[in-house]
């Protein structure tokens, strides 16, 4: 029984990761109707900053700053990339009404983020040490290390946070609006550009936080976005790209799905039902499990 | 007209500028000097510009320096292949040492093979080295490293030593993990043990709770693992975490810096086998080779010294054949190693006719030892 509570948790943590970046694929898709591909890329950027400035790489000995260095730092990295991600790939393709262009200029950010942190930075891995330390707590026989239960305290504070700040003060009302129409919105005098803006930045923000946040887990280099960007991408078709708490359920959904094919089928197989699942999601549920259903007029 | 004269002459120059620099004998070198089989290829050049420096220093090979040409193949098999290519057509190298990544070896060893340029395996364990010998009568891929059958006798004779009866195989999904798998089952299948659990991790994965859980229903009293170092680290890390403690012996990968700094206190106990161990070096030269890379290259522990004592041996052995051979002709090089006539005292051990025609590999078992972590530092197992 422990067994099979272990491996739950386990799970259960790894989908809060990909919930977190998932939330901000919704986010900038809420407001823009596009999906930040680079994404994946600024869990690294967060992932790798956070470490640069906790950790002396030398040595691998902690640097002696505090915890909230590394998080400011990140956090303002995080602002930064979005800035730039919608400035200079989201944009200026929705200017030339170009439907699809973002998807490559969005991909092409993130190669060149990727390509830059190979060539200023490192190509290998480093080991990030928790600001909780990496000893395991065991509670009734299950191995829980502090870092996680930071993971999910952080997602749900963060999508929670978020959510009630879009439904109950005026300037999460004001995204709203802009997701709900545009033009109406900015008619009724909400400055609906900066309004995505700061969606793009935030969504970014939340992905850089998820890589600090992972990095004591996994472990920090230029690849570690790769497969977790590729992941929350599914969790956000699976949860529903509209819905707010849609990426939770499916972020539980595909990492608990992992952890037990893993264990019980094979450990070959692991990504197999996170899939298969999505593409069933797709075939009957278009917009998610969690998703509205739009109805296009013509 | 006179443009011709002008280009004409700026050719000549050219020529001439190149035949100055071909006065050295130009080894190529290569391996990973990047991503996480960094340590190996790294601590592997390190080692060779050591060596060649030695010789340099003492007057050179048949009155020429010995000059290294370095490229990183970033562990990647299709860039394997371009650089051996570069080196042998652009750079006209006479010999080539590397690599460090199976796969890389297996994709660019025929380049060497083709045009009869003789190449020194010194890190890559899983390469076909003496594989060739059926196709090719005339092989010319030498290898100083533990192969995988010779490690994986070494991992499973050890376990079997240790009373093991229940052993899980926990091996990554590459060309060099899998081709492990299959030579310790070999081994294992040879002493009538078949294996309660075999498992198979990805590059990158850093959860491995579901493969030990498995191991540790199957009742599984040794982990045999194979793999490169930051997803080892994460084995031994989910060890922890599901607080099972079983001996772990694997791949001599588990020496690397990459294993060690991210293992932590949780690799203390691991065991691999080494051909050289830093905290055992008791000859001379093994102490002169250690105060040297540290003054030249700050490092200590060596991040992976096994590479590093691999790399220097291989310069001296080819050393050794050239002088032999009298030139630097590719086959003729080729004959002096398969018939070496000096005995050569190395890092790794004493070579007397390390090659024959018919056995590339030098290290054989009883070069081999067993090492084990502690504290981050590999020392020897003691028996």
């Amino acid at each position: 029984m422990t067994e099979v509570l272990q491996l739950i948790i386990s799970g259960a943590i790894q989908g809060m990761i990909y919930a977190l970046i998932a939330f901000g694929y919704n986010l900038t898709f809420s407001t823009s109707k596009t999906i930040n591909f680079s994404l994946g890329q600024i869990v690294m950027l967060g992932g790798v900053v956070g470490y640069i400035l906790y950790i002396d790489m030398q040595t691998g000995h902690l640097k002696g700053l505090p915890f909230v260095v590394p998080l400011l730092g990140v956090l303002v990295i995080g602002t930064l990339a979005g800035a730039l991600v919608h400035k200079t790939a989201v944009e200026p393709s929705l200017k030339f009404k170009s439907e699809y262009t973002w998807i490559l200029a969005t991909l092409a950010v993130g190669i060149i983020i990727k390509n830059g942190v190979e060539q200023l930075w490192s190509t290998g891995d480093y080991k990030m040490i928790s600001p909780l330390g990496d000893e395991v707590i065991r509670i009734g026989g299950i191995g829980v290390y502090a870092q996680e239960i930071l993971i999910v305290v952080v997602s749900l504070g963060i999508v929670c946070g978020v959510e009630m700040f879009k439904r109950r003060t005026i300037y999460g009302k004001a995204i709203q609006a802009v997701s709900e129409d545009k033009a109406t919105a900015s008619l009724m005098g909400i400055p609906e550009k900066f309004v995505i803006t700061v969606s793009f930045m935030m969504s970014a923000c939340i992905a850089a936080i998820a890589g600090l946040l992972v990095a004591p887990l996994t472990f920090v280099s230029a690849s570690m976005g790769m497969v977790l960007g590729i992941k929350a991408y599914s969790v956000s078709i699976i949860g529903g790209l509209e819905s707010g708490y849609g990426p939770l359920v499916g972020g539980l959904i595909l990492g608990i799905s992992e952890t037990l094919t893993a264990r019980y089928i094979s450990t070959g197989y692991k990504e197999m039902p996170g899939f298969i699942i999505l593409i069933v999601v797709i075939l009957f549920k278009p917009n998610g499990l969690f998703g509205k259903k739009i109805i296009k007029k013509v | 007209m006179k443009r011709n004269v002008i280009l004409a002459s700026l050719i000549c120059l050219a020529m001439i500028g190149c035949s100055k620099k071909s006065d050295d004998i130009k080894i190529g070198v290569y391996g990973p000097f990047s991503g996480g089989s960094a340590p190996m290829g790294v601590s592997m050049r390190n080692g060779a510009k050591i060596a060649v420096e030695e010789i340099n220093a003492a007057g050179g090979v048949l009155g020429k320096k010995l000059a290294l040409v370095d490229r990183d193949d970033e562990a990647k098999n299709e860039r394997g292949g371009q650089i051996m290519q570069e080196l042998l057509d652009k750079e006209n190298v006479v010999a080539v040492l590397g690599p460090a990544n199976t796969g890389v070896a297996n994709a660019s060893t025929q380049y060497t093979q083709q045009k009869k340029v003789p190449q020194i395996i010194n890190v890559a364990a899983g390469a076909k080295v003496n594989e060739f010998f059926a196709t090719n009568p005339e092989n010319y891929i030498f290898r100083i490293a533990a192969s995988d059958d010779i490690q994986s006798k070494v991992i499973v004779g050890q376990a079997l030593k240790r009373g093991a009866k229940k052993v899980a195989l926990l091996c990554d999904d590459t060309n060099y993990g899998q081709n492990g798998r299959e030579k310790m089952e070999a081994v294992l299948a040879s002493a009538g043990v078949k294996p309660v659990y075999v498992g198979k991790f990805k590059i990158k994965d850093t959860d491995m709770t579901a493969q030990l859980q498995e191991a540790k229903a199957a009742g599984a009293d040794v982990i045999l693992a194979y793999g490169i170092g930051p997803e080892l680290a994460a084995v031994s890390n989910s060890m922890d975490r599901i607080s099972w403690k079983v001996p772990m012996i694997g791949s001599w990968t588990l020496s690397m810096s990459n294993y060690t700094t991210n293992a932590g206190k949780n690799g203390n106990g691991t065991m691999m086998p080494q051909t050289f161990i830093e905290a055992n070096a008791q000859t001379p030269k093994q102490q002169q080779f250690l105060k040297t890379y540290q003054e030249k290259f700050k490092e200590s522990p060596i991040s992976s010294a096994v590479s590093a004592a691999q790399g220097y041996d291989s310069v001296y052995l080819l050393k050794l054949a050239i002088e032999q051979a009298g030139n630097t002709e590719g086959t003729a090089i080729k004959n002096a190693l398969e018939n070496l006539n000096a005995s050569y005292e190395g890092l790794t051990g004493n070579y007397t006719k390390p090659f024959s025609s018919t056995d590339h590999e030098a290290i054989k078992e009883a070069n081999v030892t067993l090492g084990m972590v502690q504290d981050g530092k590999i020392i020897s197992s003691g028996n």
